[in-house]
């Protein structure tokens, strides 16, 4: 198993997670039983060449893909006792792009208190989210901007804080800092970096060099995941 | 005139005048033809089943009208029903398998309601079933609600796909998939109403709507011929944003896991 020595219940765990997807040419194995252990208060980096699965295991762990084979266990309670949509709260998912809905910047910040699964819990109000915006350098960034006409670098920076805002257990990130400036890819990285250390478990796909937040760096090679051995 | 005659207030047209008419399909035929449209043979299939069904639809009609019996009515309302539910999964190709039965339901549900609120609320037809009032009514409901429901259902999944990145991350954030197909449903039912209200907005000033010249050609008082006009341009608008409503809410969810996660291509049966 690729992982640290386990001294506690990791926060999420993966054993024999196996993928297949249609292709032109038939079924194709996407992961072939990968195994994951992730503790809570630290960040995993996953690398590897375009293609080789990493989006998919990401996918895999956040339960949004049908058909997934192996066991997933959240504080070592099985998936198969958790309703897919509370997994979800507590192991949330940031695709790469398109993360954020048409609409202004208010709007998507307060997604996740408008939908059913959080009816029960109080929503931020306006200040709060305000105070949010301001915590992660988006101070200019006004509640009522319209999200299309926000730059890549705050798109990222809005949707992040968005995910982290939800309070998960574990945050799984599909290359939250690709194809941003420099500026954006540090403060993404000081969030996630941030959310680490209030004890939060983060997966993060990458291709990029290292960015010196990661405590272990995994590499996804032909359905398999194995320690980077260049980390 | 030795062709027509005047058939109680009805210009009849004599079977030499209707082969008569076949000349429009002549010009549009040799018009096609000079534009090298590619369409020639598929038009002179279709004039062919415009006589055919439409000649063998007013001998049922006849002797349905004179027949006079309810389960007549019925039968005949079932197969529209069924034939419409299967011309409307053809327009669908994008649709998941299995929607038979919700595109039947729906054509059903709307034929069958919108149907006898007209003939029994509004004209007060007697008995409920005359067959006079019902099938005619019955065939404009179904014939609408069939355009509405296939517009729907084929913008849905459409845009069910072109949002599956926003629905990806809506459902990351923990939505259902009501929440999460909901504009797209939203979509499709304004797309599936749009030709009613068209219809509703032209109506009188860009044309005569169908039924209104048909009457008028018949004889009838043109005020009455509007009158009946109205309540069938209502009815139809109800007809498909029934049908519609129904058809999309019956299918959207069968583009989702049973996880409530979408199923994007390389995942669908």
């Amino acid at each position: 198993m690729a992982g640290m020595p386990a001294t506690t219940t990791p926060a999420l765990e993966a054993r024999g997670l196996t993928v297949d997807r249609r292709a032109d040419a038939g079924m194709l194995r996407v992961l072939d039983g990968v195994d994951l252990s992730v503790e809570a208060g630290t960040l995993t980096d996953v690398v590897g060449p375009s293609g080789a699965g990493k989006s998919t295991l990401l996918l895999a762990l956040a339960r949004l893909l049908p058909d997934v084979r192996g066991e997933l266990l959240l504080k070592g309670e099985a998936a198969a006792g958790i309703d897919p949509r509370a997994w979800r709260v507590r192991v949330a998912y940031l695709p790469q792009r398109s993360a954020l809905l048409p609409g202004t910047v208010g709007h998507n910040l307060a997604l996740p208190w408008r939908l059913k699964v959080r009816a029960e819990v109080p929503r931020p109000d306006d200040a709060a989210l305000r105070a949010a915006l301001d915590r992660v350098h988006l101070a200019d960034v006004a509640l009522d901007r319209d999200t299309a006409r926000l730059s890549e670098g705050q798109a990222a920076r809005v949707a992040l804080l968005r995910t982290v805002l939800t309070r998960p257990a574990v945050l799984l990130l599909d290359e939250p800092d690709a194809s941003l400036d420099e500026e954006s890819a540090e403060q993404v990285g000081l969030l996630t970096r941030e959310f680490v250390d209030a004890g939060g478990a983060v997966v993060r796909v990458r291709h990029l060099r290292s960015d010196g937040h990661a405590d272990r760096r995994l590499r996804l090679f032909a359905g398999a995941l194995t320690e980077d051995v260049a980390s | 005139m030795t062709a027509v005659q005047l058939a109680g207030g009805v210009v009849a047209i004599g079977w030499p005048q209707l082969l008569l008419a076949s000349g429009f399909v002549l010009v549009t035929g040799a018009i096609a033809l000079w534009m090298q449209l590619g369409v020639s043979k598929d038009l002179a299939i279709a004039t062919v089943r415009t006589y055919v069904q439409l000649l063998a639809l007013g001998l049922v009609l006849r002797w349905a009208f004179a027949a006079d019996r309810w389960w007549w009515v019925v039968g005949i309302l079932a197969i529209m029903t069924v034939a419409a539910a299967r011309i409307i999964l053809k327009r669908a190709p994008d649709a998941p398998s299995g929607l038979f039965l919700a595109a039947v339901t729906s054509m059903a549900v709307t034929g069958i309601t919108v149907t006898f609120a007209v003939t029994g609320l509004v004209i007060g037809a007697d008995p409920w079933y005359s067959p006079r009032y019902v099938i005619p009514i019955a065939g404009m409901v179904l014939g609408n609600s069939m355009t509405g429901i296939a517009l729907s259902l084929e913008r849905v999944f459409a845009d069910l796909d072109s949002r599956k990145d926003e629905i990806r991350a809506m459902t990351a954030l923990g939505a259902t998939p009501w929440e999460a197909a909901h504009p797209s449903v939203r979509a499709a039912l304004r797309a599936g109403l749009i030709p009613a209200i068209n219809s509703m907005a032209a109506a009188g000033i860009v044309f005569i709507p169908g039924m209104m010249t048909g009457q008028i050609l018949a004889g009838a008082d043109p005020l009455e011929a509007t009158k009946y006009q109205i309540v069938v341009m209502l009815m139809v608008a109800a007809a498909e944003i029934v049908g519609a409503a129904l058809a999309v809410l019956m299918s959207y969810r069968r583009r989702f896991s049973a996880d409530g996660v979408y199923l994007e291509r390389g995942f669908r049966e």
